[in-house]
């Protein structure tokens, strides 16, 4: 194979036509990304969604101070539903996480290696399976329409993510720190939050970013186990946006999930480097 | 110092078992280590030796045994008694360093200390601090991380941790073996000082002959979990007691050799080298001393600066060298016996070709055949 396709492209040129083909390609597989964000940026700053054949179409800010200001949209009631909702689910998912993922590591017991691998089996149920299940059983305990309706199926969703995030962390830490600490003096415990915890940091801080990010995003859970803007999150609530008349109000909507999106690229934008450590599951070190 | 522990190890037996099959590390090692001594373990990977620095240490249990710090039981397994790590007392330097990555070098050297009981002052702390890097010359480091230091500070650092808090016995698990040549050396004459200066009972694993030699006031040699023989390093380097010992300590080894003994003609045999060896009186009372009556065939090992180049008319051995290296301060010159190498080392210059060669009988070891 590797003969033959050197006599059908010299080194040189192959060189050359990757180079030619990297700068195109990149361009396309861009705007295939960006074109919708860009497109509902643009019609969330319209008077009318079609504001390309629309001469009455114009630039304005008012579908934001609509999203903003009105009342029965519910538009910041949502962002703080969804901020405490995926920050309490991504705390405690990179807890439950951070310990066992020391157990796995550290501690010799049965079952060690196969319960990482059930719980990742786990994660590969689909969501659809236990939805019917869940709103019997929070209905019947009256959490419908509650944070904590959300914040529990969240907690089990997410902690496979978070645990073989920080699992790779912890691995990564040498076995003599342990000891080392055991022999100055410290017990497990100590060792735990004074030696380990703070040095596995960056990994579960990795796996906090990526269980909120998760969170942030979920929808059916949201959709099916919430009922009002008390509880629904941001995905949830603009889906359901409505206009007076019973319309899709397009700008609002595109307004709204702008602004949904802005915390999710300011976090993107800041930890890149913990997301991406995160995502290569420890291969680079932090 | 003047309050040194001894170490006592009685029958300390460690076995594991993995899948079913169960692994003997250590069999049966009683040792004793002197107050204030500086005790090697030397021996090649795998043989026990960490695993033994560990029981000391508290970081494993031993299957079996005793273990006696001063008059102090810490490990009696018949009577159920394991103290952990921090009731020991011990200090351990490891081979990775083990230094604290998030903590500055002084909250290293605190670490040992904070976890005191009774709790030590602020001011306690400060001042053991400041004086152990200043006793390792790394009183300008101490507000670097470990990442910022180089590997020779960091052995450093990890030695001050260990010294800090003055514990009864000192552990070191192979500290020099991720430092460059010229810095072990360096640090291996520190540490020596350093020892006799403290006077704390010492325990120190090794692979290494050379760190073995120069280190240790005694040293035991380890293989497959068994001690094979526990001595100052001059009485092991001149007595070995059997071809293990012969071949590990000394660089380079040992050279050994088959051989038969023939009583009839007073004579040892080269088998591999078709040769015989003409036995001298002073020969016989070696052999008489250390040969087992009945065995006739056996190894004979001689060390290779032991081998002298002699005319032909006293020659004990004809060997053709066909490999010579130059280490400027003297020659090694190499031979084959069947397969087995034979390396004559001298401060003269060596030749490629046929020499003849000698050896006093004080410097002839004897040990039985392994077949």
């Amino acid at each position: 194979m590797k003969s033959q396709s050197r006599k059908f492209l010299r080194p040189v040129m192959r060189e050359s036509l990757i180079s030619w083909c990297l700068f195109p390609g990149t361009i396309i597989l861009l705007l295939f990304t960006l074109l919708p964000f860009a497109w509902m940026l643009c019609i969330s700053f319209f008077t009318r969604p079609d504001f390309f054949n629309g001469a009455d179409s114009h630039f304005t800010f008012s579908n934001y101070w609509d999203v903003l200001s009105s009342d029965s949209l519910h538009f910041l009631d949502f962002v703080k539903n969804s901020l405490i909702i995926s920050g309490l689910s991504a705390l405690l998912s990179s807890l439950i996480a951070a310990l066992a993922a020391y157990a796995v590591s550290r501690l010799h017991f049965r079952g060690r290696i196969v319960i990482p691998l059930a719980i990742l089996a786990m994660s590969m149920f689909p969501q659809i399976s236990i939805v019917g299940y869940l709103y019997q059983s929070f209905s019947s305990l009256g959490w419908i329409n509650t944070y904590a309706a959300l914040v529990l199926p969240y907690i089990a969703l997410t902690v496979p993510l978070a645990l073989w995030i920080t699992l790779s962390y912890f691995m990564q830490i040498p076995l003599d720190l342990d000891k080392a600490a055991l022999v100055d003096g410290a017990g497990r415990l100590k060792t735990l939050f004074k030696i380990i915890l703070p040095i596995a940091a960056p990994g579960i801080f990795s796996g906090f970013l990526l269980v909120f990010i998760q969170c942030f995003n979920e929808f059916l859970f949201a959709i099916l186990l919430t009922i009002d803007y008390h509880a629904q999150t941001l995905p949830v609530g603009i889906a359901l946006f409505e206009g007076t008349h019973g319309e899709i109000p397009w700008g609002n909507l595109m307004a709204a999930s702008t602004m949904a999106s802005i915390p999710l690229i300011l976090l993107a934008l800041l930890f890149q480097r913990f997301i991406v450590s995160g995502l290569a599951g420890g291969a680079v070190k932090g | 110092m003047n309050d040194a522990y001894s170490i006592e190890l009685q029958g300390i037996s460690k076995s594991y078992t993995r899948s079913g099959t169960t692994v003997e590390v250590l069999k049966k090692i009683d040792l004793t280590v002197m107050a204030g001594e500086f005790f090697v373990l030397l021996g090649p990977s795998g043989c026990g030796k960490s695993t033994l620095l560990n029981l000391c240490a508290g970081l494993d249990v031993p299957s079996e045994g005793k273990i006696l710090l001063g008059e102090k039981r810490i490990v009696d397994i018949e009577a159920g008694i394991c103290l952990q790590p921090y009731e020991r007392d011990a200090a351990m330097v490891f081979q990775s360093y083990a230094l604290y990555p998030h903590m500055t070098v002084a909250e290293n050297l605190a670490f040992p200390l904070r976890n005191r009981k009774p709790k030590l002052t602020k001011h306690e702390i400060e001042t053991a601090v400041k004086q152990t890097a200043e006793m390792l010359q790394i009183h300008t480091l101490l507000d670097r991380k470990p990442a910022e230091l180089s590997g020779g500070q960091r052995q450093r650092v990890a030695i001050g941790r260990a010294l800090v808090r003055k514990p009864k016995i000192f552990l070191l698990d192979e500290p020099l073996s991720n430092l460059d040549a010229q810095l072990r050396h360096e640090m291996r004459a520190q540490l020596k000082t350093l020892q006799e200066k403290l006077g704390i009972t010492t325990i120190y694993v090794t692979h290494d002959q050379t760190e073995a030699m120069t280190l240790a006031n005694r040293l035991a040699v380890l293989n497959q979990g068994q001690v094979q023989q526990l001595g100052t390093p001059s009485e092991v380097y001149k007595n070995p007691v059997n071809p293990f010992v012969a071949q590990f300590i000394g660089s380079p080894p040992m050279n050994l050799l088959k051989c038969n003994y023939s009583d009839s003609k007073k004579s040892l045999l080269l088998p591999d080298a078709n040769q015989e060896i003409i036995l001298q009186d002073t020969d016989l009372d070696q052999i008489s001393k250390l040969l087992i009556p009945e065995a006739d065939s056996f190894l004979l090992g001689v060390r290779p600066e032991d081998l002298i180049i002699v005319d032909a008319s006293n020659a004990r051995l004809k060997v053709e060298l066909s490999v010579i290296e130059n280490l400027g301060s003297e020659w090694l010159g190499y031979t084959y016996i069947g397969s087995k190498t034979l390396i004559v080392r001298s401060s003269r210059e060596l030749k490629k070709g046929n020499i003849c060669l000698s050896f006093a009988s004080e410097n002839m070891h004897l040990f039985p055949s392994i077949t």
